[in-house]
C-alpha cells in the first residue's frame, strides 16, 4: 500500500530523528540561550568598564569635527562612530549610555524582584490578610497608568539621579515577582516536607526561606529577564521623552533623542543608539529562550511531528536485523475514539486509504474460540531517550493472556510492569520507543499498527485501569457525563442509550444508587468509589482484554477487596482477559491464574499461580514471597532482599539479579540466564536450574 | 513511674463548610473519645482504613493539632503545658511518602543536620559527625551523604527520613505509614530496621498502617480505629489469633493471602460511613455482617472481654469464623 511505504520511507529518514526533532529544538534553544547570556554579559561588561573603553571624554566636544559620519560612511578612525552635532565622540557616548541604560535597568530589576519575590512570599505563605492586602494592591497599582505617573513624579525632580531612575523603575515591578512566585509558594507550602520540618520544630521564617524559597525561586530567573527586557524598554522611553537622567549624565534615550534633530543630515544619530536598545532587548530575550527549555514546559508537538513518531513506532520492528519489513499500512480504519475532528480527518488524508481496516482488525476477533490467544506478547524491548542516555525499560519479556484468563504480573517499582502495559496501549509518549519483539493482540501486531487503528483499540477492545483513579478521571466533569460521552464515542450510542447502559454498568460495580454517583464529581467520590467508576466506565465498552495496573495500590484494603470482587465478577461473566499488574504478590498470588515475576525489565519466572508460588523456582520470587509480613510470627526477622535493582541505564551483564542473590554463582555474574522451562508451563531463568556447571548449588535447592 | 504517653479521651473535630454561602455547617469527629497507653520502649500498632482518624491522631500527638477534648500525657506531663520544643525531641515522625516529605533542593547531609541546627543541639565537627553517625545507623552507605533526595530510591529516601527522625533522640517515634508507599522487598528493609532500632535504642514506636498484617508484625500491641474510635485493642497475638470485634476480622480477612485462594472471607458490606454523618449504634452496623437490631440504637462501649484484650461490641463473644459468618450475612441481608 502507497500509504505505508510512504510512511515507512519518512519512518527511516526520521526515525533517526525521530526525536531529532526534540533534540535539535533544544540545542538550538541552548545555542540561542548561550548567545543571549553571553550577550547580557558584554553589555554588563561594558557598562561597568565604560571609563576604560571609551576612547573619549563623552562630554568633551570637538567643534571642528563636528556631525562626522561613522567609518563605514567615509568617516575617520579617531571617531569610529562619527560625531554629533556638537562634536562629540558617538562611539563613547554610546558606551557610556550603555552604563547608565544597563545598569539602572539591571538595579531596577534587582530592586523589582528583591521585593516582588519577598511579598510574594509572604503573601504565599501567610495567607489570609497578608495575602489579601498585598494582592489588592498589586490589582490597584496595574490598574494605574504607570509611564504617566512616572513621567509625573520624575518631571516634579529637578535633579534626576540613577537612584530615583531606579526606585521609580524598580518599586512598581515587584508585582510581576509577587503574583508568579505567591502561587509558587501556595503550592509548595502545602508540600509535605514543609510540614515535615515543622514538626521538627522549624520556625515560620525558616520554613520560608530555607524550604518553600528555594524551590518556588526557581520561576524567577525567566521573569527577571523579560522584566529587564521591559525596563531597558522604560528606561529608553522616559530618557527620550526627557524624564531621564540630568546631564550630565547620558543613556541610550537621550542620544537617541538628540540626534532627531540631526536626522536629515546624519540619520546614523538617531539609528544606532535604536540599535544598541534594539540589539539588548533582543539578547536579553534571546537569553529568555534558554532558560525556558527546562523550567517552562515546551510547545505541544505539532500534528506532523506527532505522525512521523507513529510512523517510527509502526516502523521499529522493520528496522530490526532478521525481520521482515511489513508495515500494516492500510488498516488503518478510523474508529476515532477520542472525539478530535481535526485528528480524523488528518488520518483519513494521511493513510487511511480504503476504509475497511476496522473490519480488518476485527475479522480476526470473530473466530477468537482457537488456539490462538487473546494477546500474546513475545521478546518485547522498549527505550526511552532521555537527557541521560538511554533507559533499557523492558529487555525481552514475552507471555500469553487467554480470554476469560487473568494474568498476574509482578514485579517491584522499575521493574517495566507499567512500561509493559503502555507498550501494549501504544502510549508510551514521545521518548519511549518499542526496539524488539512484538505485541499480538487478536491477530494484530500492536507494535507496528498506526495510531487510528490503536485509537479503535484502546477503550473499545483493551480497557485499561491505573493506579491513580483520581488521575485519570477529569475533575470537571461529573463522572456520569464522562462515562456517557465515552459511549457515545466510541459506541456511537445515543444520550438516552448511553446514560442506560452507564446506569447499569455503575449498578453491577456494586453502587446501590447508580444515578446519584453518576451526578457526582471525582473528587467528591472516594478512591475506591472512584477505582469503580473506572471499572464501570472500562467495563461498559466491553472490551475483550483489561489492563490493570494497580489497580487497588492507592486504595484501603478493604476496598481493595471490594474492587478485587468487582474485577473477578467482570472476568466471570464477559470472559473478559486481564492482566493485573502488581507489586504486591500476595494479591497477585491470591488473584491470579497465571503469574509473570519481572525483575530489571526481564521475566525471571513465569507459571501457573499455584506452582509459582508453592514452588518458586528464582530465588528473587522466593525472596519476594519471603518479604511479606507473616503477622502470625511478629519475633522472626523478615527476609528483605538487600540492595536495589539494577540501573536500567546500564546494559546488563549476567543475571541481573547477581548483586543480590544468595545462591549467586560465578557463571551468573558472566552470562544472563535463558527464560528456560522447568516443569510443564513452569519456566526460570536462572542457572540454579539450567547450568550443569554448579551441581552442589542445584542440590541444595 | 507514669507511662510515656498516656491519650484519655481525646477528641479531634473539624468543622467544615457545607456547599453554598449558607451551607449547612458540619463536624467531622475525626477523634472521638480515644484512649490509649504506650509504655517506654514499647511498639503499639494503631490499624484501620483511611479516614479513620489514625493520621490526626498521629498529628495531635505531635503537637501539629490542638484537642478538642480530653488529654495528652508525655512522661506525665500534660502537653498543653510544655513547650513546643521539649515535645518535639521527644516525639518524632517518620512520615508516608519518601518522595514529598523530604526538600528536594537541599543534600541529604543538611536534611539530617536540620533538626539538630533548629534545635540548637550541634554545630561544626561534632554536628557533621553525628550527621555520619545517624547516616550510618540507619543503614545507609556514607556516601549518599551529598546527595539530593531524587538521587536516592524509595528506600533509601525512607531511611533518610527515619534518620531525620532519630536526629533529636526522641523516646517516641510515630511511623505514619511509613512503609506503604515501598516495595514489598523495600518494605521488608524499612520494617526490619525499625524493630532493630527500637530494641536497641529502647524506642517507644507508634506504627500507623492501614495494613494489619504489617502491623501485627512490628507491633506487641495493637489498636484497631474504625470512625475515630478505637474498637478493638489487646495484644498483638492475641488479636492476630482470635479477634473479638468483626471489623478486626474484616481487615484481617482483607490481606490478600494466597493461601486463602478460593475459600470465604469475611467482607464488610458497602463503602466506609460518611464520617459528617456517622451511623447511630455502633457505627460498624451498616457494614457489619453480623449485626442485629440492638446494635443500630446502643453504642458499644471499649469493654474487656478478654485479659488485656478490649473490643467495643455487643457479640465480641460470639464466635466469627468463616462458616459462620456465611450464614450470617445471608441472614442479615
Ligand atoms: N517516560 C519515561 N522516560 C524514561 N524512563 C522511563 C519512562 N517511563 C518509565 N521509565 C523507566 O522504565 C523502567 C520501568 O518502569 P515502569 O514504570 O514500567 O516500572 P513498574 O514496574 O511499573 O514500577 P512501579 O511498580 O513503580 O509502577 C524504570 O527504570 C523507569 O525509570
Ligand atoms: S542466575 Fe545466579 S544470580 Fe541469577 S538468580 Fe540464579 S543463582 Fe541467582
Ligand atoms: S456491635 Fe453489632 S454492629 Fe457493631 S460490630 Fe458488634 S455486632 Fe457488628
Ligand atoms: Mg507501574
Amino acid at each position: 500500500m502507497s500509504g505505508g511505504i510512504v510512511s515507512d520511507r519518512t519512518a527511516a529518514s526520521e526515525a533517526a530523528g525521530g526525536d531529532g526533532v526534540g533534540l535539535l529544538q533544544q540545542l538550538r534553544q541552548r545555542k540561542a540561550g548561550l548567545v543571549g547570556l553571553s550577550g547580557i554579559a558584554v553589555l554588563l561588561i561594558v557598562a561597568v568598564a565604560a571609563p576604560w573603553l571609551a576612547p573619549h571624554d563623552p562630554a568633551s566636544q570637538d567643534l571642528g569635527n563636528v556631525l562626522l559620519p561613522p567609518v563605514w560612511a567615509g568617516g575617520e578612525l579617531t571617531y569610529p562612530f562619527g560625531t554629533d552635532a556638537i562634536g562629540r565622540d558617538v562611539l563613547s557616548r554610546l558606551i557610556y549610555g550603555a552604563r547608565s541604560s544597563v545598569l539602572i535597568s539591571v538595579c531596577a530589576m534587582l530592586l523589582g524582584g528583591t521585593l516582588g519575590v519577598l511579598t510574594g512570599l509572604a503573601s504565599g505563605f501567610y495567607g489570609r490578610l497578608v495575602d489579601t492586602v498585598l494582592m489588592r494592591l498589586g490589582d490597584i497599582q496595574l490598574a494605574l497608568p504607570f509611564i504617566l505617573i512616572a513621567i509625573v513624579i520624575l518631571g516634579m525632580m529637578r535633579d534626576r539621579s540613577p537612584i530615583h531612575l531606579i526606585l521609580v523603575l524598580g518599586i512598581p515591578a515587584w508585582i510581576v515577582y509577587a503574583r508568579v512566585v505567591r502561587s509558587r509558594v501556595l503550592s509548595e507550602r502545602e508540600q509535605a516536607y514543609v510540614s515535615a520540618a515543622r514538626s521538627l520544630g522549624a520556625s515560620n521564617l525558616r520554613q520560608m526561606f530555607r524550604y518553600v524559597l528555594p524551590p518556588a525561586s526557581k520561576v524567577v530567573p525567566p521573569i527577571a529577564l523579560i522584566d529587564l527586557s521591559h525596563l531597558v524598554i522604560m528606561e529608553s522611553t522616559l530618557s527620550f521623552l526627557g524624564f531621564g537622567l540630568t546631564s550630565p549624565s547620558i543613556s541610550w534615550g537621550q542620544i537617541l533623542a538628540d540626534g532627531r534633530q540631526n536626522m536629515i543630515a546624519s540619520p546614523w544619530l538617531p539609528v544606532l543608539p535604536g540599535l544598541a536598545i534594539m540589539l539588548t532587548v533582543l539578547t536579553i530575550n534571546l537569553a529568555v529562550e534558554g532558560l525556558r527549555d527546562d523550567g517552562t514546559p515546551r510547545r505541544r508537538r505539532r500534528r506532523s511531528d506527532r505522525k512521523a513518531a507513529d510512523a517510527d513506532r509502526a516502523a521499529a520492528p522493520a528496522r530490526l536485523p532478521g525481520r521482515e519489513v511489513s508495515i500494516d499500512g492500510g488498516a488503518g480504519g478510523d474508529r476515532d475514539g477520542d472525539g478530535d475532528p481535526r485528528a480524523s480527518a488528518d488520518d483519513v488524508q494521511g493513510r487511511d486509504g480504503d476504509g475497511d481496516g476496522d473490519l480488518g482488525v476485527r475479522r480476526n476477533g470473530g473466530g477468537g474460540g482457537q488456539a490462538q490467544p487473546l494477546l500474546a506478547v513475545e521478546d518485547l524491548e522498549v527505550e526511552f531517550d532521555t537527557p541521560t542516555g538511554v533507559v533499557e525499560a523492558v529487555r525481552g519479556v514475552s507471555f500469553t493472556v487467554e480470554r476469560g484468563r487473568i494474568l498476574g504480573i509482578v514485579g517491584e517499582s522499575g521493574s517495566g510492569k507499567s512500561v509493559t502495559s503502555f507498550a501494549i496501549m501504544g502510549l508510551l509518549g514521545e521518548q519511549g520507543h518499542v526496539t524488539g519483539g512484538s505485541i499480538t493482540f487478536d491477530g494484530t501486531d500492536l507494535t507496528r499498527a498506526p495510531e487510528a487503528v490503536m485509537r479503535g483499540i484502546r477503550g473499545p477492545r483493551i480497557g485499561m485501569m491505573f493506579q491513580n483513579p483520581v488521575g485519570s478521571l477529569n475533575p470537571v466533569l461529573t463522572v456520569g457525563y464522562q462515562i456517557v460521552e465515552t459511549l457515545r464515542v466510541n459506541r456511537g450510542m445515543d444520550r438516552a442509550t448511553a446514560r442506560q447502559v452507564a446506569e447499569e454498568a455503575f449498578g453491577t460495580v456494586g453502587f446501590p444508587d447508580p444515578r446519584h454517583v453518576m451526578r457526582q464529581y471525582p473528587f467528591r467520590l472516594s478512591g475506591g468509589q472512584n477505582q469503580r467508576v473506572m471499572i464501570a466506565m472500562t467495563m461498559a465498552l466491553g472490551p475483550d482484554l483489561l489492563l490493570a495496573d494497580e489497580p487497588t495500590t492507592a486504595l484501603d484494603v478493604t476496598t481493595q477487596a471490594e474492587v478485587i470482587d468487582q474485577l473477578l465478577q467482570v472476568r466471570e461473566e464477559h470472559g473478559t482477559g486481564i492482566v493485573l499488574i502488581s507489586h504486591d504478590i500476595g494479591l497477585i498470588g491470591e488473584v491470579a491464574d497465571e503469574v509473570v515475576v519481572m525483575y530489571a525489565g526481564q521475566v525471571c519466572e513465569r507459571g501457573p499461580t499455584e506452582t509459582v508460588l508453592n514452588d518458586p523456582g528464582h530465588p528473587y520470587t522466593r525472596a519476594l514471597l519471603g518479604a511479606v509480613p507473616q503477622p502470625g510470627a511478629p519475633e522472626a526477622q523478615l527476609a528483605a532482599i538487600p540492595g536495589e535493582l539494577p540501573s536500567a541505564q546500564q546494559p546488563l551483564v549476567g543475571c541481573p539479579f547477581a548483586d543480590r542473590c544468595d545462591h549467586v554463582m560465578e557463571v551468573c555474574s558472566r552470562r544472563d540466564p535463558a527464560l528456560l522451562p522447568l516443569a510443564e508451563d513452569h519456566d526460570v531463568a536462572c542457572y540454579l536450574h539450567h547450568e550443569p556447571a554448579a551441581p552442589e548449588q542445584v542440590a541444595t535447592r | 513511674m507514669s507511662a510515656l504517653l498516656e491519650v484519655d479521651d481525646l477528641h479531634k473535630h473539624y468543622r467544615l463548610r457545607g456547599r453554598g454561602w449558607w451551607g449547612q455547617r458540619s463536624v467531622v469527629r475525626a477523634v472521638d473519645g480515644v484512649t490509649l497507653r504506650l509504655e517506654r520502649g514499647e511498639a503499639l500498632g494503631l490499624v484501620g482504613e483511611s479516614g479513620c482518624g489514625k493520621s490526626t491522631l498521629a498529628r495531635t500527638l505531635l503537637g501539629l493539632e490542638t484537642p478538642d477534648g480530653g488529654s495528652i500525657r508525655f512522661e506525665g506531663r500534660s502537653i498543653d503545658e510544655v513547650e513546643p520544643r521539649w515535645l518535639q525531641r521527644r516525639v518524632q515522625m517518620v512520615f508516608q511518602d519518601p518522595y514529598t516529605t523530604l526538600p528536594p533542593h537541599m543534600s541529604i547531609r543538611r536534611i539530617i543536620a536540620e533538626p539538630l541546627i533548629i534545635h540548637g543541639l550541634a554545630k561544626g565537627d561534632e554536628l557533621q559527625r553525628r550527621v555520619d553517625a545517624l547516616i550510618a545507623d540507619v543503614g545507609l552507605p556514607a556516601a549518599v551523604a551529598d546527595r539530593r533526595p531524587r538521587q536516592l530510591s524509595g528506600g533509601q529516601r525512607q531511611r533518610v527520613g527515619i534518620a531525620r527522625a532519630l536526629a533529636l533522640e526522641p523516646s517516641l517515634l510515630i511511623a505514619d505509614e511509613a512503609v506503604s508507599a515501598l516495595d514489598v522487598s523495600v518494605q521488608a528493609q524499612i520494617l526490619n530496621l525499625l524493630r532493630e532500632l527500637q530494641e536497641r535504642l529502647g524506642l517507644a514506636l507508634l506504627f500507623v498502617s492501614h495494613d494489619i498484617g504489617v502491623v501485627t508484625h512490628v507491633s506487641q500491641r495493637i489498636a484497631v480505629m474504625y470512625l475515630g474510635k478505637v474498637v478493638e485493642t489487646g495484644p498483638a497475638l492475641d488479636v492476630y489469633a482470635d479477634p473479638l470485634h468483626p471489623y478486626t476480622r474484616v481487615l484481617m480477612d482483607s490481606v490478600p493471602d494466597p493461601t486463602r485462594r478460593g475459600r470465604d472471607r469475611m467482607r464488610a458490606r458497602g463503602d466506609p460511613p460518611d464520617p459528617k454523618d456517622p451511623p447511630s449504634g455502633c457505627a460498624f452496623h451498616p457494614r457489619c455482617p453480623i449485626a442485629v437490631d440492638r446494635c443500630r440504637d446502643e453504642v458499644p462501649l471499649l469493654e474487656d472481654w478478654r485479659p488485656e484484650q478490649h473490643a467495643a461490641c455487643h457479640l465480641a463473644l460470639e464466635p466469627l469464623d468463616g462458616a459462620d459468618t456465611n450464614e450470617v450475612d445471608r441472614s442479615a441481608t
